[in-house]
């Protein structure tokens, strides 16, 4: 009997690890004679943002097989290779090793957490590989100055200014902010913070575990303040998020006639967003890192229309930005005609193509530090839900106000 | 600040610490029969919530019976999950029970987290309402799937006290979490227990998913706080007392609401919320080691 249970956990344990090979294989398969191995870093497990990180991952695939489909680059295939960094530095460290040393990639694309961003980046830049930040809004990323770091994503101080500035704009004056304690949150925070003194807008901060779901207490004791908050700014990326927003709805604080609500950080534009909050999402005020619908070009469209049938949701902001960041890269390798990095890196810099998002430049610059690398012209539109189920493209957009298609710079509920 | 706000944040810490001791309840029963804490219990709720939610909408299952499906299904499942990876814990040759239930339910949980992004997908689902709406109070306003869960959550917690106080079977599970040789002697079949202690636990996991679902919305890694929180309440509670788990749990639900309610600093109090209650569990073992109706025989024998 003693040995019967050790044989029998030891065979369940046999039988587990063989079913995850079984499942790993599948995203291996076959591969043709000598492709050009990029990497791909990202969070597809907790207690990363797996969410966004599957978003992403879906759109790499999807761009690398629509450039095989068309004979690849310098007459080779594209292979992704995918590394699952789990929101943790010490897996992206892990990863960014494997992939430049094991895996041989020639670049590396993707992530979506700041604080594992960094961490890869360090070994890139000792390895000399071009990496193009996907999804990461962390000044520090571009402003340490590697040659090896280009960002595709903008940054906190083109996300956060702009909610700021807009805050200010919409008339609001006295702003609750609520950020995750990452460094995502926390550097959300310390752009928007200065831009809200600058403007003479009195806030309250509060920062929250990031695995936070349960927001009842905090939301009840901003509702005693006097003279009561006029908005509710939060930098929060993580699931939680939902429940935050149904809450904060529910109790009668935001968005209300009284309080309007902001999410920064990407969940409001996930494809399960009203799924998870249903009316309370209406008003809601977020973020696109995409082009808005009005300025969609021909490669937009394509991207949406093969993205929605292949997935069956419509790609996320942090999809179209994975996919433009391997279109780059392979720009850039048909440019260098080579995979040398110092040659990737010098085309790299010489960027000037039309993707999804616009037209792709990397400035050279370091003032101010955080622009060397940076795609600076990323765009970044707020927008504004005025109905339950909208699709975030088709969300009125109301700031900046060069491209806003409404009158109104906020829509206050029951208007 | 007024009592009114007190009030407010004390029904609302009232209810949360329901839902605590109701995911707690589950870990202090398996932890009374196989003496090991089992840390894949927030996992096993996931799992619950994720059930019932697939009952919900493939088989058309209003909410309330979907939680009953979920329930027999956890506690099915759980029972195969026992039978395959805990039975070295009741054989004399193990040496390390306790580092093998932690390493093994730790090892479940990551399984069972990792594969739930592959099962159910990564992003976040909401079954429909058990009831939709809110009740008014004055100031307190309280969704209604809070106070079904609350509800049904005491009367879960009621009918498993009754059980196991009252019930033949109830009353052999508590002679195996105090004698497993006594037990033995006047013929209990231990082994069963452990199986039927585990399947139990896991229903009332499920029973607790499925509940907060509506109200938390469901997440593969849903169950890493509420691991984190059944935890300090099982210890709190005494570890093994099923009265204590619900009186912690309650403790648990206000002390965290009330620091966030009351802690001067506005900028703080809510980051360290989950701290908070892991400091007033340690003050509170500084005065009661067993914690509040902790048995002694904390090993498995």
């Amino acid at each position: 009997m003693r040995n019967t249970g050790r044989w029998r956990v030891a065979a369940t344990l046999v039988v587990l690890i063989g079913a995850l090979v079984l499942v790993s294989s599948q995203f291996v398969g076959a591969q043709k004679a000598d492709p050009i191995k990029v990497g791909w870093v990202g969070p597809l497990s907790p207690p990363g943002g797996y969410a966004e990180g599957t978003l992403m991952k879906q759109a790499a695939q999807l761009a690398a097989d629509e450039i095989n489909a068309k004979g690849g680059v310098l007459g080779r295939q594209i292979q992704v290779v995918f590394a699952d960094t789990r929101g943790k530095p010490e897996e992206g460290t892990a990863a960014a090793e494997r992939l430049i040393s094991q895996e041989k990639v020639v670049a590396i694309t993707g992530e979506f957490h700041s604080s594992v961003f960094l961490a890869e980046m360090e070994v890139a830049h000792k390895a000399g590989v071009p990496i193009i930040a996907v999804d990461v809004w962390a000044l520090s990323i571009t402003a340490k100055g590697y040659p090896e770091v280009f960002r595709v994503a903008p940054n906190q101080a083109l996300i956060a200014t702009k909610y700021g500035d807009w805050i200010a704009a919409a008339g609001f004056k006295n702003v609750a902010v609520l950020f995750e304690k990452t460094d995502g949150g926390q550097s959300a925070r310390d752009v928007l913070l200065p831009v809200l003194d600058k403007h003479g807008v009195k806030y309250e901060v509060v920062g929250a575990d990031p695995n936070s779901t349960e927001f009842t207490a905090q939301i009840e004791r901003f509702k005693t303040k006097q003279p009561p908050f006029d908005f509710f700014m939060t930098a929060y990326s993580e699931a939680g998020a939902y429940p935050m927003i149904s809450q904060s709805h529910t109790l009668g604080f935001a968005p209300s006639a009284r309080t309007g609500f902001g999410n920064s950080g990407g969940p409001a534009v996930d494809p399960t967003f009203w799924k998870n909050v249903g009316e309370a999402g209406k008003y809601v005020v977020t973020e696109i890192v995409g082009l808005p619908k009005n300025a969609w070009n021909d490669k937009t469209k394509a991207f949406v229309a093969a993205y929605t049938k292949k997935f069956s949701h419509t790609p996320s902001p942090q999809a179209i930005e994975n996919y433009d960041a391997m279109l780059v890269l392979v720009d850039a390798i048909a440019r260098a005609k080579s995979t040398d990095g110092k040659a990737l890196i010098a085309a790299l810099e010489k960027t000037d193509m039309v993707a999804g998002r616009g037209r792709y430049t990397f400035s050279t610059s370091k003032q101010p530090d955080w622009a060397y690398h940076q795609f600076m012209n990323a765009p970044v539109a707020l927008v504004q839900y005025d109905k339950v189920n909208q699709a975030a493209e088709d969300a009125p957009i109301i700031w900046p106000r060069d491209i806003a298609d409404v009158k109104y710079t906020y829509l206050k509920p029951g208007q | 600040m007024s009592w009114d706000y007190l009030f407010v944040q004390a029904a609302n810490g009232a209810v949360v610490g329901v839902i605590y001791a109701l995911i707690a309840v589950g870990v202090t029963l398996i932890f009374s029969i196989l003496k090991i804490v089992n840390f894949a219990h927030g996992d096993l709720y996931m799992l619950g919530g994720y059930c019932a939610y697939y009952v919900i909408e493939y088989l058309g299952v209003p909410p309330l019976g979907a939680m009953v499906v979920s329930m027999a299904a956890l506690f099915v499942g759980a029972i195969v999950l026992e039978r395959l990876m805990l039975t070295p814990l009741y054989s004399d040759a193990t040496e390390r029970k306790d580092e093998y239930g932690l390493i093994v339910t730790f090892g479940l949980a990551y399984f069972l987290r990792n594969s739930a992004v592959i099962a159910f997908g990564p992003f976040p689902l909401k079954p429909p309402s058990f009831i939709p709406g809110v009740q008014r109070w004055g100031n307190l306003i309280v969704t209604n799937d809070r106070l079904v869960a609350a509800g049904i959550g005491i009367l879960l917690i009621a009918a498993l006290l009754y059980f196991m106080k009252r019930t033949i079977w109830g009353q052999a599970l508590d002679a195996v979490s105090q004698s497993r040789d006594s037990a033995a002697i006047v013929g209990i079949n231990a082994r069963r227990f452990n199986s039927f202690a585990f399947g139990i636990g896991a229903a009332l996991a499920a029973a607790a998913g499925a509940l907060v679902a509506p109200i938390f919305s469901l997440a593969p890694d849903m169950g890493v706080l509420p691991n984190i929180h059944a935890y300090v309440i099982v210890i709190l509670g005494g570890m093994g007392s099923v009265s204590g788990s619900i009186i912690a749990g309650i403790l648990l639900g206000e002390s965290e609401n009330l620091f966030t309610a009351f802690f001067p600093d506005p900028t703080r109090a809510f980051a360290y919320t989950n701290a908070f209650g892991v400091l007033v569990l340690m003050v509170f073992l500084i005065f009661r080691p067993q914690g509040l109706f902790g048995r002694r025989h904390l090993r498995m024998e």
